[in-house]
C-alpha cells in the first residue's frame, strides 16, 4: 500500500466489510434485497401512474365532446408501430438479463451471432429500440402541436401530454440507466453478481415502464 | 416467504371487489377512486406475485422454519455501502435545481451538470479506485 493510500482513512473499513468482486451473491436461501426493494418501489410508481390515469379518465368524463374531436387527431398506426418497438425492447432486455445471469458481459461469437451475445450487446440493442421509441414520440408530439394539440391548448392536450410525457421521461430515465449498466460491465474486469444484480433490477424497471405504456396505449389510442 | 406473498397477494381479492362496488356506488362517474382502488389491486398483485415467485426460487429461509437456529441466518446479506459522499452531492444537485426553478432557470442547468457528476460517482463508486474489480 503506497503512502498516498495511507492517508485515506476509509481504506481499512471498506476493504474489511465487503468486496463486491467476491461472489457476493446473497446465499441462495434468501431473496436479493435489491430486487425486492426495486419491486416495492415500482409498486409505488404504479400508484403514481394511477394518479395520471385518474386525471385522464376524470377529464374525459367531464368533457366528452372535446375528447371525440381531439382524439380523432391521433395517428394510431404510427403509435402502434412505436408500441411494438417498445415491447420488442423488453424482449431484448430480457435476453440481456439471461446473459447477465450466466455472468457473460460480452459476446463470444460474431457480431451478429445473437445466440452468443452477452449482456452489453443485448442492452445496447434495447437502448437503440428505446431511443427509437422516444424519437417516435417526439415526432408524434411535433405533429400534434402543429394540429393545435398542446400542453396548454385544452384539457385533452394537458391530459395527453402529462400521461405520455411522464411515461416518456421514465423511458429516458431507463435509457440513462442502461448506459450506466453497460458502463459497469465495461469497467469490471470480473463481471460478477454485483454487476448482474444491477442489470436485473434495471430490467424490472424497463418491463414495468413497458407494461405502463401498454396500459396508456390501450386507454389513449384504442379506447380514446 | 409464503406468508409475505400472501400478505400482499390476498390484497388483490379485496381491492378488485371493492373497486367494483365503489364504481357502482358512484354510478361509474367518479374515476379517481375507482382507478386508485383498482390499481391498488395491481400493487398488491405485483408485490405478491414477485414474493411468491421468489419464495419458490429460494425455498425455506431460516425464519420460515420453527426448528431453525440463529446461526443459519449468518453470512452475506447483500452489498451495503459503509459510507458514501455521493448521496450528499446528488442531494445538493436536487436542492440547487429546485432553487434554480425559483430564482432563475439558468441555475437548473448547473444543477443538471452536478446531478450527472453525482450519478456517475454514485453508480461507479464500487467499480473503480480501491474497489476496482
Amino acid at each position: 500500500m503506497g503512502s498516498e493510500h495511507f492517508y485515506r482513512h476509509n481504506v481499512y473499513v471498506t476493504t474489511a466489510t465487503h468486496a463486491p468482486s467476491t461472489p457476493a451473491h446473497p446465499t441462495l436461501n434468501r431473496p436479493n434485497m435489491v430486487s425486492v426493494g426495486t419491486v416495492v418501489w415500482l409498486s409505488s410508481e404504479l400508484m403514481f401512474f394511477a394518479g395520471l390515469f385518474a386525471m385522464y379518465f376524470t377529464l374525459r368524463s367531464t368533457s366528452a365532446d372535446m375528447w371525440s374531436v381531439e382524439a380523432a387527431k391521433l395517428n394510431v398506426p404510427f403509435a402502434l408501430v412505436n408500441t411494438i418497438v417498445l415491447v420488442s425492447s423488453s424482449f431484448s432486455c430480457q435476453m440481456g438479463v439471461f446473459a447477465a445471469e450466466r455472468l457473460q458481459p460480452r459476446r463470444t461469437g460474431g457480431r451478429f451471432g445473437f445466440s452468443r451475445w452477452g449482456m452489453t450487446e443485448w442492452f445496447t440493442l434495447t437502448f437503440i429500440l428505446g431511443a427509437i421509441f422516444v424519437a417516435g414520440q417526439s415526432i408524434e408530439y411535433t405533429t400534434l402541436v402543429s394540429e393545435h394539440v398542446s400542453l396548454s391548448s385544452d384539457a385533452y392536450g394537458s391530459a395527453f401530454y402529462l400521461t405520455t410525457g411522464f411515461h416518456g421521461l421514465h423511458v429516458i430515465g431507463g435509457l440513462i440507466a442502461f448506459l450506466f449498466i453497460i458502463g459497469r460491465a465495461f469497467v469490471a474486469k470480473r463481471f460478477g453478481h454485483f454487476e448482474a444484480t444491477s442489470a436485473i433490477v434495471v430490467s424490472y424497471y424497463w418491463h414495468f415502464v413497458d407494461v405502463v405504456w401498454i396500459g396508456l396505449f390501450l386507454v389513449i389510442y384504442v379506447l380514446k | 416467504m409464503k406468508i409475505e406473498s400472501k400478505l400482499f397477494g390476498w390484497g388483490t381479492f379485496f381491492f378488485v371487489p371493492v373497486a367494483i362496488v365503489y364504481g357502482f356506488m358512484t354510478n361509474w362517474t367518479e374515476w379517481v377512486g375507482t382507478l386508485a382502488i383498482l390499481l391498488l389491486a395491481g400493487l398488491s398483485a405485483m408485490i405478491g406475485f414477485y414474493l411468491a415467485f421468489t419464495a419458490r426460487r429460494v425455498g425455506m429461509r431460516p425464519e420460515d422454519r420453527l426448528d431453525a437456529e440463529i446461526h443459519e441466518g449468518a453470512g452475506e446479506q447483500g452489498h451495503f455501502s459503509p459510507w458514501s459522499w455521493w448521496p450528499l452531492v446528488l442531494g445538493l444537485a436536487c436542492a440547487t435545481g429546485f432553487a434554480g426553478m425559483a430564482i432563475g432557470f439558468w441555475v437548473v442547468y448547473i444543477a443538471g451538470g452536478m446531478a450527472i457528476v453525482a450519478l456517475v460517482g454514485w453508480v461507479y463508486e464500487y467499480s473503480r479506485g480501491d474497489h476496482a474489480h
